[in-house]
Parts: C-alpha cells; structure tokens; sequence
C-alpha cells in the first residue's frame, strides 16, 4: 500500500495521534470542534490545531445518553461520553455548529454542565450560529458569527488574528478542499484506485492532522496513485445520515458494494463548496452555502445535489442509510430516489456505524446476480 | 369540585364557529395560511390573513382518532410515519382521499405555510407542502446564541434586546420585514403600522391577564381548579391572540378563577401537598392528575400552558416588528433550553409553594436531565417518568399510580 495511503487512513481512524504529537512537538493548542459549519480557518489562522471530534460505535455512550436522553442522534451522544471521558486527550477549547439539530443539542449540554459545575475540566465552548437559508439577512447574521468566534478563538490563542493570517489560512483549506476533490476522482476511475472506506478514512485525517501536513500527505497520495492496488464492485451512491468512521463503508463494501461517492460531510460534501476570495465576508458566504446537507438543505436542493452527484460518479444504484434518530433522510429520500432513477434502497433506523440484518438482507437486492466480490 | 369553567366552554364554542366561517371563506377561494404554533401569527393578524395552528389541527385530528390513519397516508406516499408527526398529521390532510369525513368537516388547502427552520425534519414537511399546487412555503430562520443571560422571565418585557441578543434580532426582524413585502405581494393585503401596534397592545394586555391568573393559582390555598381545566381557557385564545375577544377571554378566565379563590373552592380540600406537572398532558389518561386527591391529598397545581403565556410572551418598548421578533425568536428556548429551562421551572415551583414536581420526560430528552437536577439542588423531589413507560400503549395505568403513590408517600409527605 502507499506509504501516504497508510499515514493517511490510519490518521483518520486514530483520531488524536495528530494531536498528541501537535501538543508534544510544538506545545501547541488544539480545538475540538463538532460538525463542517464550523469555520476551521479561524483556529488554523490562530496557530491552533482543529480536530473534529467523532464518535465511537462500539463503545457505550452511557454518560451522554444521562445527558441528552436517548431520542437524539447517537453520534452526539458519543461525542459527549468521549469529550467526559477526555477520550480527545486535552483540549483547549470546543466550537460546535448547528449542522444538525443533535450538535445543537450537544452545545447546550455542554454550556450547562459547565455552569452547573458538574463535569470537571470540560475546557471552553463556543457555537458558532452558521444558518443556511439563501437570504442576504442571513449572511449579515453568518458574519456576525464569525466575527463572533473570531474573537473567542483570538481569547483563546492569546493573540489576534490579523486579515493576512485569515487569508493564509483561507488559501491553505481551499489547497486542501482542490487536493481531496482529486483525491474523490481516483474512487471514480474503472477500476476504483481507492475504495469508499479508503476515501472516507481520507478525508477523515484531513480534519485531525494540520492543514499543511494534510496536504502533503494528498499530494503525496496523489503521486503514487498509479501503484495503488484495483477495486471492483457494484458501484453505489451512498446518501443520508453522515459517517464519522468508516465502519458501515466497510460492511457496505464487504457485501460487494463499492461506494463511489456520497452527499454527506464526512465526505465528498466537505470540500465541495469553496471560498471565493481571501476575505471575511467570502468566508461567510462560504459557510452559509455550504451544503446541502439532509438536516439543513431543502427537500429539492437536496434531490437535485443527488442527482447530479450520482451521476457524476457513474453510480450504478443509491443507499440511503439513515441512523436511528436521524430523521431528515428519510424525508429526502423519495424525492432523492425520484431524481436519480437508479435502483435504491431505504436503510432506515440504522444502529449506529453498523448495518442490521434486515439492511443487509435489503442489499442483496441492489446487487445483480453477477456482480462479484472483490 | 367537577364543574366545567365556563371560559373553557364559552372558548371552544368560539373556535368551532370560527373555524366554520374560516371553511366558508375558503371555499370561496380566500387566502388561507397554515403556520407552525412559535410563528409570529401576529403579523397575519394584522393583515387580516386567515391562519390555521399547525399543531391545533393536528391535535383535532388526533383527538378525532384519526391521527393513524394519517400518518398511513404519509406512509404510502414512501414519507415517516414516525417522525414528527405532531408537525406531520396535517400535512396528510392535503392527501386525504375522503375530506368531507375529516374533523370538523376537514382543514381547507392553506394557500401559505410558514414555519421556522427548527430541528432537521420540520422544514421538510413544509417542503412537501410547498409541491402542493396552490400553496407556498415561507422559511423562517431559527437563530441560537452562544452566551445567554439566565433570569429570561425578568428581562423578556421590556429588555428583550438584552435577553434574545441584538444579531438574532437583526436577523429575525429583517425575515419578517421579507416576509410581509411576500404577503403583501401574494395576497394583495396591506400591513398597516396603526393596526400592528394595536395588535401587538392587545396580546400584551391578553397575556397580562394571563399573568394574573397564574399569579392568583400561584398564592392561592387551596389550589382553586384542577390543572387540564385551565388549558382551553388559555390556549384556545392564544390561538386567536391580538383579537379582542382573546383578550376578553384572558380576562373572563381571570375573573372566574378570582372568584374562586374568594369563595374558597377547592380541588382538594384534604390538600396537603402541591404538585407540578412538566411535560406535554398525558392525554390518554386526564383523570391521572386527579387520582391523588383523595389518597394522598396531592394536588397538581402547575402545568406549562397558563405559566408559558404568563412569561413568554409580553413584550413591551421599542420598535413593535423588532418587539414581534423578541417574542418568537427564542420562543421554545424558554421551554426547553437549559439554562433558561431549568431556572424558569425553579423559579416557578417556588413561586407556587410545590411540594414536589413530576416530569415527563419523553425520549426526545430536551433539557431535562437539567431540568430534573436544577429542581433537586432546590431542595424539591422530582419524580422522573419515562415516556415509554407511560406510552397510551404500553401504559400499564396501575403501576404508574403506584409509582407516584409510593413516591409521595417516600419523598413528598416524608417532608410534611
Ligand atoms: S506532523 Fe505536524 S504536528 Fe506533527 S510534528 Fe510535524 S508539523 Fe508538528
Ligand atoms: S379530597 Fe377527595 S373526596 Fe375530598 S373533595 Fe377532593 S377529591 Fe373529593
């Protein structure tokens, strides 16, 4: 396997390597932050190391079920049994967006449980209120977030952040935004350079190393693209519910599946809207257009996406994969289904970074009877 | 102490006649909108643009017993039937095959559904609205702060700006100045600034009246009505807020519980311990609230409905469109939110004497473990029930009296 493939997936997977090494080697601060609407520029530009924080599937989120109550995306619950458990290592502060309603969920337990001093130690928490609808009163609000975190993350950096380290900063994510929309072509070419697992585990290390060693290692990765090994298989789209680790991708590929893109922000969706100049008020359209994701995008911008997105990838058939408590998918899909005309399937109420049996069971369906595993 | 209060019967009366009329006039091809209960109807008020409560429908419908099989006709058409369906009931209403057999003769096909863009799912139901020939979709933004004062209730009349925070004002009054220019432009109907701020003094002076009310069953000894007798007498007007017959009708309920309380009735003359109830009604089993009474002399005094009219809704000062936005901009915040949650119920349970609170909490857990902790460190027992335990379904009716007999007996009269 590639040496940067290797580096790359396993930073994706181990999650705080990068940043135990960023605190050992530099001393240096490091941001957990929850969801792609956070404005990640700002901590790079600060000299701080962003880590999006993820969950974990096989471990019981006992605590964060206590706080958030078990009718929320299990995701979030993870993530605040994991950040209890200071599973992250030390973090010297969390930005956490309204991406979906259960970060939103997740944010004010955290307020609370420092005001009411319950948790020791949960360093401090900041939302950044980035809203969505196509309306210019709502880039003056997205700004005013901005501007809003802006100064919390110069509190915590101790030093401010001038426009030229903004515009440093703004150039080095989109560099990494070109690098993994080249990196998502080589799961697109026939054969596949690099399976749906690969792809995700990738794109996953890009929001756990920093900005610049992150781009090295895609440049690297994308240099030794002709050696990386064949895949084959049935090729699908996957949509719905978004996946911090790679564990369905696996089981997806493991029946035969190949997943050769997807629309959620683990993912394709991450770098596909870019900044379109070096600046504040770029970065706040930026953010607002972001998307469209299932919890925040309308039924049809998201059934369009699809579409074209699918079809992009040469995708032979769509899987919606919609966790337990993950409502919005399941109201996209019709119209999603509709859009694309491929063969598709509903996996709904999913555990969380598993398929259950009837799932399984569902995707033989999608299969032809030739396909073969790889 | 059984008798029926007249407001509550003098306000359902009311809103069977005006939904009558409103399917009168919409058969004659008016404008008809369908909004979600935390929109700022009042601006349609104003316009004189007839509205329908999303969540009422769906509470008719669910009441008729027909709210299955609505969520069947979502169902068919490849949508949840188990996702929001107090948002979705409604929606199901534009696809009923039979509507002359719906409730209460059937919703009319709203021309303009508004809803802010709470939560994941509820903009997608309007969505689908939205592809129904005829009728428009108008998205609010729901806007969150980072950093809240905690005593809402205290600032909310007049130092909204304080408590909501000025970049969700901006945002929210600019979605509304947008949304009259769309209702202006769809329906040919004029926003007037004399007739708004008529409005607006109107449902201030309904809620005043609300606050009273509260404040008397707050003082009073004994607890003058049982607690679901309240709900009509305060919702059915809240429906209709900024109208002259819902500030009428505040004030009628305020006038029949004054008058209560200076006879002395009593819900419970044996009362020995006062009660709260969070949490939405349990609706398949009112006589719940009563069944301690005479057992236990425990009495539940407080539910959400008049107190949230009370608190969360004057507003006074300022620009009155800037004034609208502070009312709805943070609404459900007041409810659910911690810490604005937690310390309003606090606040509340000291201010009507409870000896105890119970709290139903759903699976859609919002706030509530906060809540729960926020009560117990103020000294005051909280008995946490479980929404699956109390499913109509699965509800096995004796032990859950058991569960709240043997906790007052063990935590609420253990304190006598
Ligand atoms: S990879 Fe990055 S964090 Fe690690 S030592 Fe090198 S520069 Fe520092
Ligand atoms: S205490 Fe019991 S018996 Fe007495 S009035 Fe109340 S309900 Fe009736």
């Amino acid at each position: 396997m590639s040496a940067a493939l290797a580096q790359l997936t396993s930073h994706g997977t181990d999650r705080r390597t990068a940043a135990d090494d960023w605190r050992a080697r530099h001393h240096g601060a490091v941001i957990g932050y929850v969801g792609a609407d956070v404005p990640v520029e700002y901590i790079t530009a600060a000299g701080l190391l962003p880590l999006r924080l993820s969950g974990s599937p096989g471990t019981p989120s006992t605590a964060g079920d206590r706080y958030l109550g078990t009718g929320l995306d299990p995701v979030a619950r993870s993530v605040l049994t994991r950040l209890l458990d200071h599973d992250f290592g030390p973090l010297d502060g969390i930005v956490v967006s309204r991406d979906c309603e259960a970060s939103l969920r997740l944010f004010y337990a955290l307020r609370e449980l420092r005001r009411v001093d319950l948790a020791s130690a949960l360093p401090p928490v900041h939302l950044v209120d980035v809203l969505h609808l196509p309306h210019r009163t709502t880039t003056r609000y997205v700004r005013a977030k901005l501007r809003q975190l802006r100064a919390t993350v110069e509190t915590w950096a101790g030093r401010s952040i001038d426009d030229a380290a903004l515009a440093d900063a703004i150039a080095v994510h989109e560099r990494l935004r070109d690098l993994l929309t080249r990196v998502a072509a080589l799961r697109r070419l026939r054969p596949a350079r690099l399976t749906g697992a690969q792809a995700l585990s990738v794109v996953a290390a890009t929001t756990a190393l920093p900005a610049d060693r992150a781009t090295a290692l895609l440049e690297e990765l994308l240099t030794e693209a002709d050696l990386l090994p064949e895949h084959e298989g049935h090729r699908v789209f996957v949509t719905g519910s978004p996946h911090d680790t790679a564990h369905v991708y696996t089981a997806l590929e493991d029946a035969g599946l190949l997943v050769v893109g997807e629309d959620h922000d683990w993912g394709d969706l991450l770098s596909l809207r870019r900044t379109a100049a070096p600046t504040e008020d770029a970065l706040a359209e930026r953010y607002q257009y972001n998307g469209p994701t299932a919890p925040r995008a309308s039924i049809r911008d998201r059934a369009e996406h699809t579409r074209r997105a699918a079809q992009d990838c040469g995708a032979e058939a769509l899987v919606c994969y919609a966790r337990v408590h993950d409502d919005a998918p399941r109201w996209d899909y019709p119209a999603q289904r509709a859009a694309t005309g491929l063969p598709s399937v509903l996996l709904s109420r999913q555990p969380y970074g598993a398929l259950d049996d009837e799932a399984v069971q569902a995707l033989t369906g999608l299969r032809p009877h030739a396909a073969v595993a790889r | 102490m059984n008798a029926r209060l007249a407001s509550a019967s003098a306000a359902t009366a009311y809103q069977r006649q005006w939904f009558a009329d409103l399917r009168k006039e919409a058969a004659q091809g008016g404008d008809l909108a369908l909004v979600n209960a935390d929109a700022p109807q009042e601006i349609f008020r104003t316009m004189g643009i007839p509205y329908v409560v999303n969540q009422w429908w769906s509470s008719i419908v669910t009441a008729k017993r027909r709210a299955q099989d609505y969520l069947g006709l979502l169902a068919e058409r490849g949508y949840p039937d188990d996702s929001e369906q107090y948002s979705s009931i409604p929606l199901a209403s534009a696809f009923d095959p039979d509507p002359a057999d719906a409730p209460w003769g059937g919703l009319p096909r709203p021309t303009i559904v508004l809803a802010e863009t709470t939560g994941d799912v509820s903009r997608k139901i309007f969505d689908i609205w939205d592809t129904q020939p005829g009728v428009s979709f108008y998205p609010l933004e729901s806007a969150a702060e980072n950093d809240v004062p905690t005593r809402w209730w205290e600032l909310m009349p007049r130092d909204w700006e304080q408590a909501v925070g000025s970049d969700r004002l901006d945002l929210m009054t600019g979605e509304l100045e947008g949304l009259i220019r769309f209702l202006e432009q769809t329906t040919g109907r004029v926003f007037s600034e004399t007739r708004f701020a008529e409005v607006m003094d109107l449902v201030n002076e309904q809620q005043e009246w609300n606050r009273r009310t509260r404040d008397l069953i707050a003082r009073a000894r004994p607890c003058p009505l049982p607690v679901n007798d309240s709900i009509p007498s305060v919702m059915i007007p809240q429906w209709h807020r900024g109208t002259v017959w819902a500030r009428d009708a505040a004030r009628a309920f305020h006038d029949e519980v004054a008058e209560r309380v200076s006879a002395g009735t009593a819900v419970c003359p044996g009362e020995r311990a006062r009660l709260m109830w969070i949490g939405r009604g349990l609706w398949f089993d009112l006589d719940f609230y009563r069944r301690f009474e005479e057992s236990h002399g425990a009495v539940f005094v407080w539910s959400m409905y008049l107190a949230i009219a009370a608190d969360g809704y004057l507003r006074y000062g300022g620009d009155p469109l800037r004034a609208l936005a502070a009312r709805f901009a943070a609404f459900s915040d007041q409810l659910y939110t911690p810490p604005w949650s937690a310390e309003w119920y606090v606040k509340e349970a000291r201010h009507h004497g409870v000896d105890g609170v119970v709290h139903l909490v759903s699976e859609d857990a919002r706030g509530s473990y906060f809540t729960t902790r926020a009560l117990e460190a103020a000294g005051i027992p909280v008995l946490e029930l479980h929404a699956d335990n109390v499913d109509a379904r699965s509800a096995d009716g004796d032990a859950l009296t058991r569960t709240v007999g043997d906790w007052l007996e063990r935590r609420v009269h253990a304190g006598d």
